[in-house]
């Protein structure tokens, strides 16, 4: 790969409007020098939309800018119109400074954007669409626009080059005026502006493809620095030569195998697309958030839980204590909620801050916000924007008083009594948010509304479920037939069940090579999940197989895969890591693995199917029927 | 950020104080910082009104005042007090609480626990000092003396000793002391030292040296007395000036940061450091309208989407002006 013709511009869009000097379909022409100059003078914004002949990954950009301060790329499918339907593929970009803007210097420079500089999921899908954003806040009098814009595809693929861009025209390109604030919109006259800059592009497109690629053209932006602009052409002639220092240059692992240089075919002024990745965005580090409360924090709550303790009303489930002592006491308290990704919805500080304190105690992991890794939503009450959208995302949405109670008993008890669900059930006895100090200055959550005590609805772990029957009804089997994917509990309920079923009719055959009681399969087990079962252990089908789930899966899907492979012993990489024996993907070939595998020759990408038939047939079975292929 | 804000001065001084108050009560006793902003926003307008506000109604003409301030300003003129807080002040948890906060290292969540354990004054404090972490200890060695405020001629004096020696470790340190010495202020709760060289940038690795020298050499002068924390990037300390003769008064010990940043986001920082936390929040919310998002690293443009685009280049604090069309304001204008 890499290595072939087709690092030579493969498609470019023909766009046409039939009434302009600066038509668009110049941007498009390699072997002219005409630009593309829509907006007139005095208008912050302006766009161009292009269509490709048909859907295409783009790879990398050039662009030679005509008197643009910023430039973003966002790409659509056919249907899209608003702004909402494009998505980003190179983020504004900066061509030109305040200062450059006004003086009217330096308005041809070329940047370059390579992979890692484009938007990573986006880059990855295929679009027919582009709409080029240029803008020009600072200067009233440049004409601005674009003076070229070429687009490669991924150098890796077959398809026979084309050299003649086979590019349909679009019909109606469209120029929209996309700045609402600036005024009148296109005036009588407006679109016939300078062409005396003509001469001027030209000059900067006369730029020889070769190594210049490989340098970051911000690179020439810093050269020229804001206030001392050194002529327009300086662009990337200047790139290269600059100090490594000065380039945000990174080589990232992406990069593709060695560089051809590119036998510029056409004396077209982008040439070919760099051999090498380029700097990745360069992304301000956010600011870190430090959380210098939490660990000041916890000797506070601590002490502050034993008041409450004292002050609680009788604790309504004191069986809970008895009927299961073995396994709680096995964890050290630091580790009873291993494994457990929490994201917080509802709660006020101080509160906040003391729930999440006695989370991470016990080992928990917080997010402040919900993301794949996630596994527990703690949530206040049951209407928050949160709430809604971990139940569609099919988390599992608890009350506060699981973590309490685990942090009071220092044993990890069953989320499955705390589950949220739409019925209030709340055995809230204990413990209230000590607000004596929040008193008049309210914007109190609706908290109150739970309050009521339910204590015949108090937690209880699962797998009590017999002794206790009906009383625990959330975690009664009844729920088994209902299949509705929204309904988690529902579903994680089935499953379980499911398993615990099969763990039954497999154990026969297990038995011959393990002792069923020997081994330590609960200590990998889910969490929250298995934990809790006394009851026969699971196949070790997997047993020392690495696996990473790779892109996105339907409905819940990547749940699923989770417990099986955690429940037949693999081990879930978070990360791509060189552990990593399996990569599980619904998604069909993906380019990136075949990089993947220069890194890592080991790796098998297997559908779902696989899992699943393991779990059917309840044996380890091969996985070559069900690996992906490009 | 000090620890100390300088009093308000206006004709309105007893509206702005107990806002004030209840500002700090909402910080440190509730956590409840979006509460404590906006009871300072709105002692900081009220602050610049011109004339003697009469009452509540006139008060919530202005921005940043709503209906409860209102009631509360009211409750104020008519009584000449305030029940809630007479009865912050009164309760043990709250006045303790905001007294511990007052120790450099001891944030709200510390000052609860403490309280929680039956610790509420410096005596207190004195008899668990084995129990306090080391930046704590320092804070109540030096608590006095890091009460009191620092006389801008004394920060001057500090700057031009500060500035000196940069130059003689390295003389391509950038160094620039921020927070309201900047702004102009007559006094200072703190020293608030940005640095930075242009080895350093956001796409170099981290370069503590650059920063453990500074701290090293200004520690060999005799400047910095203690260490807080020392960081990669971040230095918190005590500093005195030497007496030049005898016959002087003694120089008190004064809190120092010292911050390594970037070169390529020196300006950003500078600015954000500079202040005041108003303007900056005015400042952001107009780069937001010109369709820019600024935070104390970068400052980077937005897309027709939404999404941040990449940090522009900036090379001084005009340019972040610039590129969001600003009028530049001197750092002494950045009160508001």
């Amino acid at each position: 790969m890499g290595s072939d013709v087709s690092r030579k511009l493969r498609y470019s869009a023909t766009v046409t409007s039939g009434f302009l000097t600066h038509k668009a379909d110049n941007l498009l022409s390699s072997d002219t020098y005409r630009k593309w100059k829509a907006a007139r003078s005095g208008e912050k914004q302006t766009s161009v939309i292009l269509q490709f002949e048909k859907e295409e990954q783009v790879h990398s950009i050039d662009i030679g800018n005509e008197g643009s301060a910023f430039i973003e790329v966002l790409v659509g499918n056919s249907s899209a119109v608003r702004d909402q339907d494009y998505e980003v593929l190179l983020v504004t970009s900066s061509f030109m400074s305040p200062t450059e803007s006004r003086n009217g210097s330096n308005l041809n420079r070329v940047r370059f954007f390579g992979p890692n500089q484009l938007q990573k999921s986006t880059a990855q899908e295929k679009w027919d669409r582009v709409k080029i954003v240029c803008s020009q806040p600072y200067s009233k009098n440049i004409a601005y626009g674009l003076a070229f814009v070429k687009f490669h595809s991924p150098p890796d693929k077959n398809d026979p080059p084309t050299s003649s861009p086979k590019l349909t025209k679009l019909g109606q390109f469209r120029l929209k005026d996309e700045s609402p604030s600036s005024g009148p919109s296109l005036q009588p006259g407006s679109l016939f502006f300078n062409r005396d800059n003509a001469t001027k592009a030209s000059a900067s497109l006369k730029v020889s493809p070769k190594n210049e690629k490989l340098s970051y053209a911000a690179a020439a932006l810093q050269a020229g620095g804001s206030s001392h602009p050194s002529g327009q052409a300086s662009s990337s002639n200047s790139a290269s030569p600059q100090p490594p220092a000065k380039r945000k240059f990174e080589f990232s692992k992406e990069r593709q195998s060695a560089p051809v240089p590119p036998s510029s075919k056409k004396t077209s002024p982008a040439g070919s697309p760099e051999g090498k990745a380029v700097t990745p965005k360069h992304k301000p580090s956010p600011a870190s958030t430090p959380s210098p409360s939490t660990s000041k924090a916890s000797p506070a709550q601590r002490s502050a839980d034993k008041k409450r303790d004292s002050q609680s009303k009788p604790e309504p489930k004191p069986k809970q204590q008895k009927a299961k002592p073995q396994s709680a006491q096995q964890v050290p308290f630091n580790r009873l909620m291993e494994g457990v990704v929490f994201v917080l919805s509802g709660f006020q500080n101080p509160f906040r801050g003391e729930l999440r304190e006695k989370a991470l105690d016990m080992g928990a992991k917080y997010r402040p916000d919900w993301t794949p890794d996630s596994t527990h939503l703690i949530c206040a009450f049951a209407n928050t924007p949160k709430y809604s959208q971990v139940k569609s995302a099919g988390g599992i949405i608890v009350r506060k008083e699981w973590f309490m109670d685990c942090h009071k008993r220092k044993q990890k008890i069953s989320y499955k009594g705390y589950l949220m669900d739409g019925a209030e059930s709340s055995s809230e006895s204990e413990m209230e948010v000590d607000d004596q100090s929040e008193e008049e200055t309210n914007t109190k959550t609706p908290l109150k509304q739970e309050r009521q005590v339910t204590p015949k609805k108090t937690p209880v772990k699962r797998n009590e479920d017999d002794e206790y029957g009906g009383s625990t009804d959330v975690d009664e089997p009844g729920g088994d037939g209902d299949e509705s994917a929204l309904d988690t509990e529902d579903e994680l309920q089935r499953v379980e069940n499911e398993s615990r079923q099969k763990k039954a009719a497999v154990q026969r055959k297990v038995v011959k090579e393990e002792d069923p009681y020997g081994g330590s399969t609960d200590e990998n087990t889910d969490a929250e999940a298995e934990e809790d079962h006394p009851i026969p252990e699971l196949p070790d089908f997997l047993n020392g197989k690495h696996f990473f789930l790779y892109g996105k899966f339907p409905n819940n899907e990547r749940r699923l895969l989770l417990r099986y492979i955690i429940a037949f012993n693999g081990v879930m990489e978070e990360y791509m890591t060189e552990k990593v024996q399996f990569v599980v993907t619904s998604e069909g070939w993906h380019d990136s693995f075949e990089d993947a595998l220069m890194e890592n020759s080991n790796l098998n990408f297997v559908k779902p199917s696989w899992i699943y038939a393991i779990n059917e047939r309840k044996k380890m079975l091969p996985y070559q029927p069900y690996t992906v292929v490009p | 950020m000090s620890k100390r804000k300088a009093p308000q001065e206006s004709l309105n001084e007893g509206i702005t104080d107990f806002l004030v108050e209840l500002a700090n009560y909402e910080k440190n006793v509730n956590r409840a910082i979006h509460k404590s902003n906006a009871y300072r926003k709105a002692a900081s307008t009220i602050s610049k009104y011109p004339t003697k506000i009469r009452n509540g109604e006139e008060a919530k003409k202005l921005d940043g005042v709503g209906a409860k301030i209102a009631e509360k300003i009211d409750e104020f003129l008519q009584t000449g007090k305030l029940r809630k807080l007479e009865k912050i002040r009164n309760d043990d948890t709250s006045s303790s609480i905001n007294f511990l906060t007052r120790v450099t290292g001891i944030g709200p969540a510390a000052a609860r626990k403490f309280f929680e354990e039956g610790v509420k004054t410096l005596e207190d404090l004195k008899k668990i000092e084995h129990k306090l972490n080391h930046h704590q200890q320092i804070g109540l060695k030096y608590f006095e003396e890091f009460e009191k405020r620092i006389p801008r001629a004394e920060m001057e004096q500090m700057e031009t000793l500060i500035v000196g020696e940069l130059k003689k470790v390295d003389t391509e340190y950038i160094g620039t002391i921020c927070g309201s010495y900047r702004r102009g202020a007559a006094s200072s709760g703190d020293i608030d030292i940005l640095l930075t060289h242009p080895d350093y940038t956001s796409q170099t690795e981290k370069q503590p040296k650059l920063l453990h020298a500074v701290v090293e050499h200004l520690e060999s002068v005799g400047f910095v007395t203690e260490t807080l924390s020392k960081g990669d990037t971040k230095f918190m300390g005590v500093c005195q000036l030497q007496q030049s003769d005898e016959d002087e008064e003694k120089f008190l010990n004064r809190r120092i940061d010292i911050r390594l940043i970037p070169k390529d986001q020196y300006y950003c920082g500078v600015l954000y450091f500079t202040g005041s936390d108003i303007f900056n929040k005015n400042m952001r919310t107009h780069a937001l309208e010109k369709g820019f998002t600024l935070n104390e690293y970068t400052l980077r443009p937005l897309g027709v989407t939404g999404i941040a685009g990449e940090p522009l280049l900036v090379d001084s604090e005009r340019d972040i002006f610039e590129y969001i069309q600003y009028k530049y304001r001197e750092p002494k204008d950045r009160s508001q």
